[in-house]
């Protein structure tokens, strides 16, 4: 603790531990060269490669006893997620909320808490944006409609959210289960507006909303599929990023995960710090929601969300809540959603069965939790 | 039957389902090992359940199976986070989504078929009883193992040694140690024993209430069963209150609607899980809700 | 020091994003619609199917599925099949990745997939997109259609069935959502029944899940408390409410295809879907070169009155007695000389006029409602 009193919030970045042990870079690379030299560095890249061999090996063993080619599979899984026609923009679209949601669990996880509400906060992230969406119509130009959209989006989630820490805080109320229950509450709030107040009366009955109006709709960019949420997903990531590892507010959320007494007995506002993760983290989720909406879906439906916010949660977890590397396993997942329809169109495989692929992949470095440097 | 009574008996019935995953997290957590992944391991004892039960055409022989089927799922738990200290939370869900995409695939020749479920015994004398006979005595034969669990799991908690082995390692595993235990050994038995009842619980489900299987058909309930367990605060007679109420939440939808009682279909659908948010806050507000040390720990996250 | 090192890696990070955006914009554009005469379709060889739910489900999707193989040996096309695809946009995946495989012609066969096929179909003039719902309200461009059948046709004689076991004057149905062809359904249901008892009432339980085991369950139970003797169901999985009625010894009536095998002391009758038959008049309008402007290029009703419907009246039970199945086959032989059930006068159950006396709603103004009728409880 004597690092705390000695250190100002002025130069936050002196902690991070990784700095602490390497000075430099080059002394780091160094470093590392001269670890992976070492038989135990070799020993340990060995490990980390036969628990994922071993983990898709039984992934194999399942697609074997579905008598279809692993090593077919495999290829399929490439080809459809990296190489097919359009499958690059498609991923990146589809890793946007998944991205946005796991940030959401990575910033409260620095002040120690757990968000499990990735999928409620982005439903009512969804939800506010439409509604905001739908009232403005065709009254404002495109991007104040865009800037609405999103302050509805991120307050929401940010309410979402926030109501967890809040509990947490006055209570005691484990945000972990609280999150969850606000998961089944965020759905069954949507499914309500969806099938009485605002469906869409010209739907066909259908439920869902009103479309937005085509210019609230999030512009593509460079003539491809991908629109204005990626840049504004990559901005927010690189926000975040800068939020946990720069300001001093990322610092006294890191102290307080670090310690909490130790927070509060060096005059950092715990409560409101926690508070504050858990609305940031919320609001992060409530975001990618609405750039969801307003770039992919246009109008909400029932379902939209698919799981992506418990996805996150595991992509969270695969990134250790690095941004960098949360932005890296959103994207990995998100290959692994868009594959799933080769392997069903080639091999006649369950379309569940990259539910099993994901979780393999997530288990290994659960396995290897032990040795964390063998893991990602 | 009027429609209280019918609330309260498919209540029970219901309930029943999310009560054993609940007294398994119950188990569990005592020892301090958080189990997300009760759905999964519901998932895969419905399956194993159904899939036996289908195949040897004995409902009880599919029981054993769910047991064994939950107990698989909790042993991947609990080695992943007793041995290899994996994150409690991140590795319940990603067995929530292997038992999901297994089950699903493994189970897609069993969806639609029925089994020759568990009978529904009404005990003699018992379910005579005017109004408590027929809400608490004429069910299949789980739920009355589970009205005999419940005070087995409290004495053996709270009144044997094991319990209290089970209980230390939860708050303070290093004093465990230090009596000659091995906590490691003691997590791993609370975490295997708790999956197995979730086991039951999808057994419950499966060939004991409707006979049927489907993939995803937990829909969520392992999960209730976890939040079922901060609501009781770790005691078992407050689990099975808890469980029981989500249970008569359930029901009450359908015998409110089938009684013409006009209701917002979504509106019952939140309320369950409202009424258990609103219970964490009363509960917390009185104190009530202090966790196993070691839990703490675990539910905090250390990036 | 580590100044330098932080600005290092944040540059690093910077690129990463510069060349992912650089790579981003060589990205290939969605390929534009050509001015050719002839229909991109004509003549096609592959035709996709993609269903919610497993193909063994004894239901709506495996009454798709076995479609599909019928389709595939009788046009001796190549039939990709995509199951347990979820109301996501999953199911612009998949479509995308039948395109890539050489298909011309996409059936998206679930009520949620319609905002995703119209999307696609927009965007991909080329290839030909059916939904199955027949819901679709705007314009259709040229490579869409959609289709469905009057399901409440064969609901309605199911209805009759009911009406003529029950002794309690009381039927359950347990559905997931109001949508509009599960308020068809009900009211067609109600209906028939009167015909044959005319105080039988329905009472209904909404489950808000397509296929929830233990909330059909609930309902089901609930409605047998509340004195049902006869249960039926529109949910995407039957086998529960069916369990549920043969465990309690009350009546049921099917839906999606015929489960008499399960309850055969209890089943009456019910729904059973045919789709073979419209799937290849589809494809061979469009192999053809003949879609856009067709009776598909729009929404495609099937009616018995017109002898396409895709829902067909399952073999009757042995608790239906000769004389009522007389009455049922007269009725449907009514229906298909161009009777509806829909026939004014109707009442909604709050009072307000559905029908006019004399009138009979169109499949149109049917696909609309939202009111329950006269009778029927919820």
């Amino acid at each position: 603790m004597n690092v705390l009193s000695t250190k100002t919030q002025d130069e936050p970045k002196l902690l991070a531990p990784e700095e602490l042990t390497n000075p430099t870079w080059s002394s780091r690379l160094t470093e590392v060269v001269t670890a992976a030299i070492s038989t135990r560095g070799l020993r340990r890249l060995g490990v980390a490669l036969g628990v994922y061999v071993v983990c898709l090996g039984l992934f194999a063993l399942l697609v074997l006893s579905q008598k279809a080619n692993p090593f077919g599979v495999f290829n399929s899984i490439f080809q459809s997620a990296l190489f097919s026609n359009g499958s690059i923009p498609e991923v990146i679209l589809r890793a946007v909320p998944i991205v946005l949601a796991a940030l959401a669990v990575s910033v409260p996880a620095r002040a120690g808490l757990v968000n499990v509400g990735g999928e409620g906060q982005l439903i009512m992230g969804a939800v506010a944006a439409t509604g905001v969406g739908v009232y403005l119509g065709n009254s404002v130009p495109g991007f104040i409609g865009w800037i609405c959209m999103g302050v509805a989006g991120f307050g929401a989630g940010a309410v979402w959210g926030g109501l967890a820490g809040l509990l947490r805080v006055l209570v005691n109320a484990n945000e972990a289960v609280t999150t969850l229950l606000l998961n089944f509450i965020a759905n069954d709030t949507m499914l309500y507006l969806l099938y009485q107040p605002w469906k869409d009366p010209t739907g066909g009955g259908q439920p869902e909303s009103r479309p937005l109006s085509s210019h609230e709709v999030l512009p593509r960019l460079f003539g491809s599929s991908i629109n204005l949420g990626v840049i504004i997903a990559m901005v927010a990531a690189l926000v975040v990023w800068y939020l946990l590892k720069r300001s001093g507010w990322g610092f006294a959320l890191r102290v307080v995960g670090g310690n909490q007494q130790a927070a509060s007995r060096a005059g950092l506002p715990v409560n409101r710090l926690r508070i504050s993760s858990m609305a940031v983290g919320g609001g992060l989720a409530g975001l990618g929601g609405m750039l969801y909406l307003a770039g992919t879906q246009l109008q909400l439906l029932p379902g939209g969300t698919a799981t992506y916010g418990y996805i996150a949660f595991l992509a969270a977890f695969l990134g250790r809540h690095d941004p960098f590397k949360v932005v890296l396993a959103g994207l990995l997942f998100a290959a692994i959603a868009v594959s799933a329809p080769g392997l069903q169109l080639s091999y006649g495989l369950d379309g569940n069965v990259v539910d099993a692929l994901l979780a393999f992949i997530v288990v290994a470095p659960l396995v290897l939790s032990s040795r964390r440097k063998g893991a990602f | 039957m009027n429609g209280f009574e019918q609330a309260l008996t498919t209540g029970i019935e219901g309930g029943t389902i999310i009560l054993y995953p609940a007294l398994g997290e119950l188990i569990g957590e005592r020892a301090g090992v958080v189990n997300l992944g009760m759905e999964g391991c519901m998932l895969a004892g419905a399956l194993s359940a159904f899939a036996v039960g289908a195949i040897t055409g004995s409902a009880w022989l599919g029981v054993l199976a769910g047991i064994g089927g939950g107990a698989v799922v909790g042993l991947a738990h609990a080695w992943l986070v007793v041995k290899r200290h994996a994150d409690q939370l991140a590795s319940g869900l990603v067995l929530w989504f292997l038992a999901l995409g297994l089950t699903s695939v493994l189970g897609a020749n069993y969806v639609s078929q029925t089994v020759t479920p568990l009978p529904v015994i009404n005990v003699t004398g018992l379910s005579a009883i005017p109004w408590i006979g027929p809400i608490f005595f004429e069910h299949d034969s789980l739920v009355y193992i589970s009205y005999f669990l419940v005070p087995l799991i409290g004495w053996a908690l709270y009144r044997t040694r094991i319990g209290l082995v089970l209980r230390a390692t939860g708050e303070r595993p290093e004093v465990v140690s230090v009596a000659g235990r091995r906590p490691e050994l003691v997590q791993m038995g609370a975490v295997v024993l708790g999956a197995a009842l979730a086991g039951i619980g999808g057994a419950q489900l499966s060939v004991g209430y409707v006979d049927n299987w489907f993939d995803d058909m937990t829909n969520g309930y392992g999960f209730i069963a976890v939040a079922v367990v901060l609501f009781a605060a770790w005691r078992p007679w407050l689990v099975m209150i808890g469980a029981y109420l989500f249970g008569v939440a359930l029901a009450a939808a359908g015998v409110l609607q089938a009684h013409g009682i006009e209701v917002n279909q979504y509106v019952l659908d939140a309320l369950p899980y409202f009424v258990t948010l609103v219970a964490l806050v009363a509960l917390g507000r009185s104190g009530g809700s202090r966790a196993p040390e070691g839990l703490t720990k675990a539910l905090t996250n250390s990036s | 020091m580590k100044r330098k090192l932080n600005h290092w890696s944040r540059r690093l990070r910077l690129t990463s994003l510069a060349v992912l955006a650089v790579a981003l914009s060589g990205l290939p554009i969605a390929s534009v619609a050509s001015g050719a005469t002839t229909e991109p379709w004509a003549k096609a060889t592959t035709v996709g199917f993609i269903t919610v739910g497993a193909n063994t489900d004894e239901g709506y999707n495996e009454a798709v599925y076995s479609a599909s193989l019928k389709v595939a040996s009788d046009l001796h096309v190549k039939v990709l099949r995509a199951a347990n695809v979820p109301e996501t946009q999953q199911v612009t995946t998949v479509m995308q990745q039948m395109v890539d495989d050489g298909a011309k012609i996409i059936f998206a066969t679930s009520y949620g997939y319609q905002s995703y096929a119209y999307a696609f179909a927009k965007s991909h003039p080329k290839i030909l997109v059916l939904h199955q719902g027949g819901t679709y309200t705007s314009k259709f461009p040229a490579n869409l259609g959609t289709y469905f059948g009057e399901a409440y046709d064969p609901v309605s004689l199911g209805g009759m069935a009911a009406g003529s076991v029950t002794k309690t004057n009381k039927l359950g149905f347990v559905y997931a959502f109001p949508i509009p062809q599960t308020v068809d359904n009900v009211d067609a249901f109600e209906l028939g029944a009167q015909k044959i008892d005319p105080k039988a009432v329905t009472y209904t339980v909404a489950t808000s899940e397509w296929c929830d085991p233990l909330k059909q369950k609930s309902a089901a139970t609930a409605l047998i408390s509340e004195g049902a003797d006869v249960l039926t169901q529109h949910q995407d999985c039957q086998s529960t409410v069916i369990e549920a009625a043969k465990a309690a010894k009350v009546y049921v009536v099917g839906y999606h295809y015929d489960a008499q095998s399960l309850d055969p002391s209890g089943w009456l009758t019910g729904s059973e879907w045919n789709w073979a038959p419209l799937y290849e008049s589809i494809i061979k309008t469009a192999q053809a070169g003949k879609f856009t402007g067709s009776k598909y290029n729009a929404n495609f009703i099937g009616t018995f009155a017109s002898g396409d419907n895709p829902l067909q009246l399952a073999p009757f039970g042995h608790a239906v007695t000769s004389a009522v199945k007389t009455k049922i086959l007269a009725a449907e032989a009514k229906l298909k000389a161009g009777g509806s059930i829909f026939t004014g006068p109707i009442y909604c159950n709050n009072g307000k006029l559905l029908v006019p006396a004399g009138k009979v709603a169109t499949p149109a103004a049917i696909n609309q409602f939202t009111c329950f009728v006269k009778g029927v409880v919820g």
